[in-house]
């Protein structure tokens, strides 16, 4: 045990150095896990975060151009709204990280919703959607938006007489499907999905790192980097290219809002106040952060993790407290900051 | 003395038990999770056996099984290094899922007791 320990911490110190110095050779150094029972090279580790290469579209909704500009138009027009004021991108606004900047978002009528509007990019590879984990897939999740009476208000009937009154409709529909009389709730969740899942984050400087360009962060970032997987743990949830999990954690926040507890067993103490894991890539810097959007910047968010959140028999068992030096605090921001490419621009559509 | 004949006999008694063929004695079966997946083996336990999974992954996890009619079996959480064992209560298909992970999911198929 005594032997393990003292590997780690001189492992760790060597990779700290090597990351200093730009000596972080492919196989050359080893750290260890959390759980001390397995050491792997800072190229293994990186290798956990590599980007994909292709998009993944399921069989049931396969991709086409044709899909994708119709779901771009819809994606932008307001007419899905029963205000007609509201289009799904005024809470997933390209112009403010495909969110809104807000703590929570505002729905129908101006009234606050209850939680902050997610970023909708990279959900293409997505295996739950929704903070509570209530959608399984992008056709099903475009759905809830539309007709929460909360959020835009409409029924999907009412979407349809809505865009079958608009000529440019019936022909963007007949090019994507294929038939006369395509307008349908199907199509249209099928054609916004097809559209989202083709918003995908850019090669950020992290990514140029992991393909063996040294000079692509900084070594505050690389330190970062390793203090993430190692001391600080984040990496237990924030897991893999896209930093998330894609799974359920009650981090110890106060909240009411039981989160995904409202779909499982209530003995299942540890989902009750639990969210789905945000992504971390292309993160807004400027905030705010928490399903709740409680959190105005970066430094409050450490702070908590550092406490390890309020203790509770519904506590994630990720969550412990960690000592971070102010550094290490700088550092894991440093890092954090390369995950951001350049901003995914989409050229606003014409809509019929 | 006495306590060692009393320690041999009772050594005796359970290598006796243990080695008798017993139609009605439950198996056990092991299954590993690994990081956020359950090692895949095959096997094909009978209701009555257990399963006992290993949690050999550095984060916890929350099992649950789910036989056909839909009935639900919660094995509570499991930290890094714990095993959870799970009596298999019925027969047919059945589902092993995380509560916490849902990208973990695996299946296996329960036979009737003898
Ligand atoms: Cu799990």
């Amino acid at each position: 045990m005594i032997r393990r320990g003292a590997q780690m911490s001189l492992s760790l110190a060597a990779i700290a150095f090597a990351a200093v110095s730009g000596l972080a050779e492919a196989g050359g150094i080893t750290i260890s896990t959390a759980a001390g029972d397995k050491i792997i090279t800072l190229e293994a580790l990186k290798e956990r975060y590599e980007r994909p290469d292709a998009i993944p579209f399921p069989n049931n909704n396969p991709y086409t151009e044709d899909k994708e500009k119709l779901g771009k138009k819809l994606f932008f027009d307001p007419r899905l709204s029963r205000s007609q004021i509201v289009s799904c991108a005024t809470c997933h606004n390209p112009s403010l990280g495909w969110s809104d900047g807000l703590p929570k978002g505002v729905g129908h009528g101006m009234e606050p919703l209850e939680r902050r509007s997610p970023p909708v990019l990279n959900l293409a590879w997505a295996l739950s959607l929704m903070w509570d984990g209530r959608a399984h897939s992008l056709e099903q999740q475009a759905l809830m938006p539309i007709t929460a009476p909360q959020e835009m208000n409409m029924t999907m009937d009412d979407v349809v007489d809505r865009l079958r009154m608009v000529p440019g409709y019936r022909e963007l529909f007949s090019e994507a499907f294929g038939e006369t009389d395509s307008i349908n709730a199907k199509n249209i969740v099928a054609a916004l999905a097809t559209y989202e899942r083709t918003l995908v984050s850019h090669k950020a400087p992290f990514d140029l790192w992991v393909e063996g360009d040294e000079d692509a962060i900084s070594a505050e970032a690389k330190r970062g980097f390793v203090t993430f997987n190692t001391k600080a743990r984040c990496s237990a949830c924030h897991a893999g290219w896209r930093f998330t999990d894609d799974s359920f954690h009650n981090i110890g926040l106060e909240t009411d809002d039981v989160g995904r507890g409202k779909f499982t067993p209530p003995s299942v103490a540890i989902m009750k106040y639990a969210f789905k894991t945000p992504s971390l890539r292309d993160l807004r810097m400027q905030g705010p952060y928490m399903h709740d959007g409680s959190m105005a910047d970066l430094d409050e968010v450490l702070e908590h993790y550092v406490k390890g959140g309020r203790k509770s028999p519904n506590l994630s068992p990720e969550m412990r407290p960690v000592k971070l030096s102010k550094t290490e605090q700088s550092d894991l921001i440093a890092f954090l900051e390369t995950l951001r490419g350049p901003s995914v621009k989409p050229q606003l559509p014409d809509l019929p | 003395m006495d306590q060692i004949r009393r320690v041999i006999i009772a050594l005796a008694a359970v290598l006796v038990w243990a080695l008798v063929p017993n139609a009605v004695q439950a198996e056990e079966h092991e299954l590993v999770i690994t990081h956020m997946e359950i090692a895949e083996t095959n096997i094909r336990p009978k209701v009555g056996d257990t399963v006992k999974f290993i949690n050999q992954a550095d984060i916890a996890h929350n099992l649950y099984l789910t036989y056909e009619d839909g009935t639900v079996q919660n094995l509570d959480t499991q930290f890094p290094g714990m095993s959870k064992t799970a009596k298999i209560e019925r027969s047919g298909k059945v589902v092993v899922r995380c509560w916490i992970h849902p990208v973990i999911r695996m299946e296996f198929d329960a036979a009737d007791a003898d």
